[in-house]
């Protein structure tokens, strides 16, 4: 948290410091040179995009290029979180990726029903989950052209 | 007149007295003369007024008659006028008769044309007797039937009443049906509940440490490997292996569950194009032996297209799979008719396996070949199994060790 919280592009929110860890080392290791942000629940994510709270010093409406969002947290869900960004106009056009581990079919309909922008299943074998991470960075870093 | 006689005579007398002696005689005829006279005097006097009297009456009679002619000359007036009256009269009747001559004739028509009619109703009622007759003896026999069929309604009634105690116990039993039926229902979904948060623990929770595991081992391979000698850097792909399959398990076994609960959508599915899909996918992610394939012409099925693709690229992969080890074999896809169902069939000439151990082949997890020749979880045959029993159909294979075996499935090709 000593992380400075300005000029982010992406905003990591995941509560398994394992799944943290795996995933920001897949991002650096992907050649990912964009600042990178992890929160660790759903409460912080959206403090963090409204400017509340620990982040009432961040500069307001300055959202980031991308946010991964893990599914299952504690306090506010993956799905809240995704909800609340998702039917508000100024950060409904924020790319949102939901990482999870869960191949559950309803939270796969929920989250598209609620304007997700991608869904990745973490695999479990480590060769994957790197190409997984790497290619969602590339993507949505590089690739994707957003409204602005 | 008279009494200047009687006084003469008086004179006579009194000169006579003288004589008297001698006339005493004489006197005494004479005073009887005298009465005489007398008498028929009175006699005279009262004629006469008897006389007075009728001739009264004759004038009374007189007047009366004239007071008659009077009246009967206001009698004859009043006859005259009733005399033209009468034949005023007459004239009116002689129009009313000629009229009631007409209406006679007119009558005499009708009466000659009642008379037929009166004979067509005379026929027509002896007709009816005839009907009447019939229907008399139609009565009896109805009459007959009638009864017969009151005591088959009482004998119904009797049975009715049993059949209403049969059906009051069954409804009652019905309703404790239903009601277990109703718990058990709650209970079911209560289970079902209940497994899917534990699949979805499974899911989220038991992969997420295996990653983890896969994860950390990898960086000390990656970071640490040079501080490893060739026994170590064996283990550490063994973990990496072994948690690899571990959540290749918990997948599968994932998928096993959801399918259980995954409603089946029949549409009609095109086996043709389904089958050249499936074969073009596993043969872009397949690499090395590839067998030939020989595919029929497939009819139609109803059926999950999304399911019945699953059943396909299991049955297939597997065909490719045990047969890389064999050079040059084929793979027959084809389909024949029987009892109403379509039954298709994937045919390799690969491994094949020991008939022994059929009843364990569609089995969750089970496996016929060591992970060394030919990997898997063992849980394809029993997702394919599962899918076309949902489907209301049967799956079932034959084998021959090192030959080859033949996976067969049945599909209703109309809707169920």
């Amino acid at each position: 948290m000593d992380y400075d919280y300005d000029n982010v592009e992406i905003l990591f929110v995941e509560d398994s410091i394992d799944d943290a860890a795996l995933t920001i080392r897949a991002l650096n290791k992907s050649g990912s040179t964009n600042k990178l942000y992890h929160v660790k629940d759903g409460a912080a994510a959206l403090d963090f995009i409204y400017c509340r709270g620990d982040f009432e010093n961040r500069k307001p409406k300055e959202f980031p290029k991308l946010i991964l969002l893990d599914l299952k947290m504690p306090k506010i869900s993956g799905i809240q979180v995704l909800e609340k960004l998702k039917s508000d106009p100024e950060t409904k056009s924020i790319p949102i990726v939901m990482l999870t581990s869960s191949n559950e079919g309803p939270d796969i309909e929920k989250c598209f029903s609620l304007g997700v922008n991608s869904y990745i299943v973490k695999p479990v074998d480590s060769d994957n989950f790197f190409k997984a991470i790497k290619e969602i960075g590339l993507y949505w870093m590089v690739t994707s052209q957003s409204p602005n | 007149m008279k009494k200047e006689d009687s006084a003469k005579l008086i004179i006579a007398n009194k000169e006579g007295a003288s004589q008297f002696n001698e006339n005493e005689t004489l006197a005494a005829e004479l005073v009887i003369a005298n009465k005489e006279l007398d008498f028929r005097n009175e006699e005279k006097e009262n004629r006469a007024a008897e006389l007075i009297i009728a001739n009264k009456e004759l004038i009374f009679q007189n007047e009366e008659k004239e007071n008659r002619a009077a009246e009967l000359i206001i009698a004859n007036k009043e006859l005259a006028f009733q005399n033209e009256e009468r034949a005023h009269r007459a004239a009116e009747l002689i129009i009313a008769n000629k009229e009631l001559i007409f209406q006679n004739e007119e009558k005499e028509k009708r009466a000659s044309e009642l008379i037929i009619a009166n004979k067509e109703l005379a026929f027509q009622n002896e007709e009816k007797g005839k009907r009447a007759e019939e229907l008399n003896i139609a009565n009896k026999e109805l009459a007959f039937q009638n009864r017969e069929k009151e005591k088959r309604a009482n004998e119904l009634l009797i049975a009715n009443s049993a059949l209403k105690v049969a059906q009051d116990n069954i409804r009652k039993l019905n309703d404790e049906l239903e009601q277990k039926v109703i718990e058990r229902t709650a209970q079911l979904e209560a289970v079902n509940k209940e497994l899917e948060s534990f699949s979805y623990s499974v899911s989220h929770d038991l992969r997420a440490p295996i990653r983890a595991i896969n994860g950390y081992t990898k960086i000390i391979a990656e970071d640490y490997g040079d501080k490893f000698d060739a026994d170590g850097i064996k283990i550490l792909q063994s973990v990496m292996n072994n948690s690899k399959k571990m959540g290749e398990l918990i997948d599968d076994l994932l998928a096993f569950s959801k399918l259980g609960r995954k409603s089946v959508a029949f549409a009609d599915i095109d086996m043709v194009e389904l089958v050249a899909t499936v074969r073009e996918e596993l043969l872009f992610e397949g690499d090395g032996n590839i067998p030939d394939f020989k595919i029929a012409a497939l009819p139609a099925a109803k059926g999950d297209k999304s399911l019945i693709k699953q059943v396909w690229v299991n049955l297939i992969s597997n065909a490719i799979k045990y047969a890389s080890h064999k050079k040059n074999t084929t793979i027959t896809i084809d389909s024949y008719t029987k009892d109403k169902l379509n039954v298709y069939y994937v045919k390799d000439e690969g491994a094949g396996f020991d008939m022994q151990y059929y009843d364990k082949l569609f089995g969750v997890f089970q496996r016929l070949h060591s992970q060394e020749e030919f990997e898997g979880t063992g849980i394809g045959l029993a997702i394919v199994q599962k899918i076309i029993n949902k489907h209301n159909g049967t799956v079932w294979a034959e084998s021959t060790l090192n030959i080859g075996s033949c996976f067969y499935f049945s599909l209703n090709h109309t809707t169920n």
